[in-house]
């Protein structure tokens, strides 16, 4: 057999005098995995909510029901796994261990008692104690979460533009946050500057959060993943830089022209920043499809790769959005919900059951089979989860994503509802195989 | 490249071994996958020092992936004390993927 090997001969002028004895300790599962099951039981009532309220996306985006269900989604589902995955990656991605488990699991009771407060708040309408409690809650959560990323990736070993996404994601979301709890307080105590009110406020909010935290991250951590996955040869710092900057400016560009009164004409300027940037992932994300070793794609990567492709959905919406507003100065309330649930249920809700199903089976692998590996064969960590179940969630899904859109876009209540249905089943289909991996007992071959 | 240690025989006993420890994500083992740089068999200290890599410092199973090294170098020599090293220079590339990785990863 031939080995590619250095030889030890080399050893004398190769190797350093001192070793690096030990690569950098991985987060605890104790500390992430309480993230994912919250997140996983968040899509599911979040689901359930869209069947029993799928009326609400007949009428205004600006009602009870749609605030409750965004909120499930973004914060619920969404930030709690991104706050799990980040615990997990920062040793991969800022290249040295995360600062503090405890604030971790601060950051995780507080949010875990805060989001369905607030949820609770928006789908009654109180916006008082629940609403303002949960909000509270959330803020403190979503800092300790900064103040964790941020000291992590500051005595970290390497300041690389992946932890520059992760850092600047986080200081977006604390903002989006705290402008949200505003929005909250500003229903009893006029808080907003004179001239604007909520609804002017609401989009600022939602473009801070979906662009600012969201897409910084996700392309942060996912220009991170996707190469290392495929066992891909493509790296390319620039670009990555050249994105970094593009939505930086764009979501700095939207609040002064926020701020200025031809502030609809101006936001082409931001959306074409963000277009470019989001275009150059999907370019990086090609290349490194194309320079990869590894010839097999499984699906979960291939599904995070899609709702790559879903990125530019939204995108369009918006700039379709736009021009309607333009035309006829006034807001399309199909395309704005459409707009919403494209986001949340489309291109997050994918790249999420694509990665959850890539990076939880091995926090579990590691802490079932560290020990055991070189003992006996053992099972691979794609085989802690059960594909057919996977099979039946990615179909329903994929049936639920398009009957739900179309539902909107008709306001057709039979497609809302057939369309919510089968995102039920895609959310049971998740928790099920979500809390199989977690509760994998060791098993040899 | 061929492999070259101080004594054959205990080296392809070791590498028999190494072949059991694989990369879980990648479903290769670290010999085709290039990770271990060098292996030394101290006959009077009756130690075997293993110098090896990761694809990343960073790598989320580095731990394990150490630790069935260890575990597997004892199982083939259980009289011999055994050191497992961590090396970042060289950096692993894909260049130090073997042949048979090469055509594993590409099927």
């Amino acid at each position: 057999m031939t080995v590619k090997y250095i030889y030890s001969s080399l050893s004398k002028t190769m190797f350093p005098t001192t070793f690096n004895t030990g690569a950098i300790k991985t987060t605890s599962y104790k500390v992430v995995i309480p993230f994912y099951i919250y997140a996983a039981v968040s899509f599911f009532a979040a689901t359930i909510l869209l069947f029993t309220s799928s009326e609400s996306f007949s009428v205004h985006f600006f009602n009870p029901h749609i605030l409750a269900i965004t909120h499930t989604m973004a914060l619920g589902w969404a930030t709690m796994i991104i706050f799990g995955a980040s615990y997990q990656l920062v040793p991969v991605v800022a290249e040295g261990k995360l600062y503090s488990n405890k604030l971790a699991y601060i950051s995780f009771g507080l949010a875990a008692v805060g989001i369905p407060l607030l949820v609770y708040g928006f789908f009654i309408f109180n916006m008082h104690a629940p609403a303002k409690w949960g909000g509270r809650f959330v803020l403190f959560a979503a800092l300790f979460h900064v103040i964790n990323i941020i000291t992590s990736i500051a005595k970290g070993k390497s300041n690389n533009i992946h932890a520059k996404f992760v850092l600047a994601a986080a200081l977006w979301l604390f903002v989006t946050v705290f402008l949200g709890l505003v929005l909250v307080y500003n229903f009893t105590i006029s808080l907003l500057p004179h001239g604007y009110n909520y609804m002017d406020y609401l989009p600022l909010h939602g473009q801070m959060g979906i662009v600012g935290w969201f897409l910084l991250l996700v392309i942060g951590v996912g220009s991170r993943l996707i190469p290392m996955f495929l066992i891909s040869k493509y790296t390319n710092t620039r670009l990555l830089w050249a994105i970094f900057i593009l939505i930086n400016t764009a979501l700095i560009t939207y609040i002064i022209s926020f701020y200025t009164a031809t502030q609809t004409r101006l936001n082409f300027i931001p959306i074409t920043l963000i277009f470019t940037g989001v275009l150059l992932f999907i370019y990086y994300c090609f290349q490194s499809y194309k320079k990869r070793l590894r010839k097999q794609v499984d699906v979960q990567v291939k599904i995070s790769l899609l709702s790559v492709l879903l990125l530019l959905i939204p995108i369009i919406i918006l700039t379709a959005l736009i021009a309607v507003l333009l035309s006829n100065s006034s807001v399309n309330i199909h395309l704005t919900l459409t707009y919403g649930f494209v986001v949340f249920f489309g291109w997050l809700t994918a790249i999420i059951l694509g990665m959850t199903f890539k990076t939880l089976p091995f926090i579990v692998w590691n802490k079932v089979y560290h020990h055991r590996a070189s003992l006996g064969k053992t099972p691979s960590p794609k085989e802690l989860f059960n594909a057919n179940i996977f099979k039946v969630m990615t179909v329903c899904y994929l049936v639920g994503f398009v009957l739900f859109a179309v539902g909107i876009l008709q306001s057709s209540t039979l497609f809302l509802k057939m369309g919510a249905a089968f995102l039920i089943i895609t959310a049971v289909s998740y928790n099920l195989n979500v809390l199989k991996v977690v509760y994998h007992k060791p098993k040899s071959k | 490249m061929s492999t070259k240690t101080n004594n054959d025989i205990f080296s392809t006993i070791a590498l028999a071994g190494l072949m059991h420890v694989e990369d879980p994500e990648i479903g290769l083992n670290v010999v085709d996958l290039g990770l271990i740089y060098e292996l030394q068999f101290l006959e009077e200290e009756k130690k075997i020092v293993c110098n090896m890599t990761l694809t990343t410092q960073f790598c989320p199973m580095g731990e394990s992936i150490v630790d069935n090294v260890t575990q597997s170098l004892q199982a083939s020599f259980p009289e011999d004390a055994i050191e497992v090293n961590l090396i970042f220079e060289p950096a692993w590339s894909y260049d130090l993927i073997s042949e048979e990785g090469r055509e594993f990863l590409g099927r």
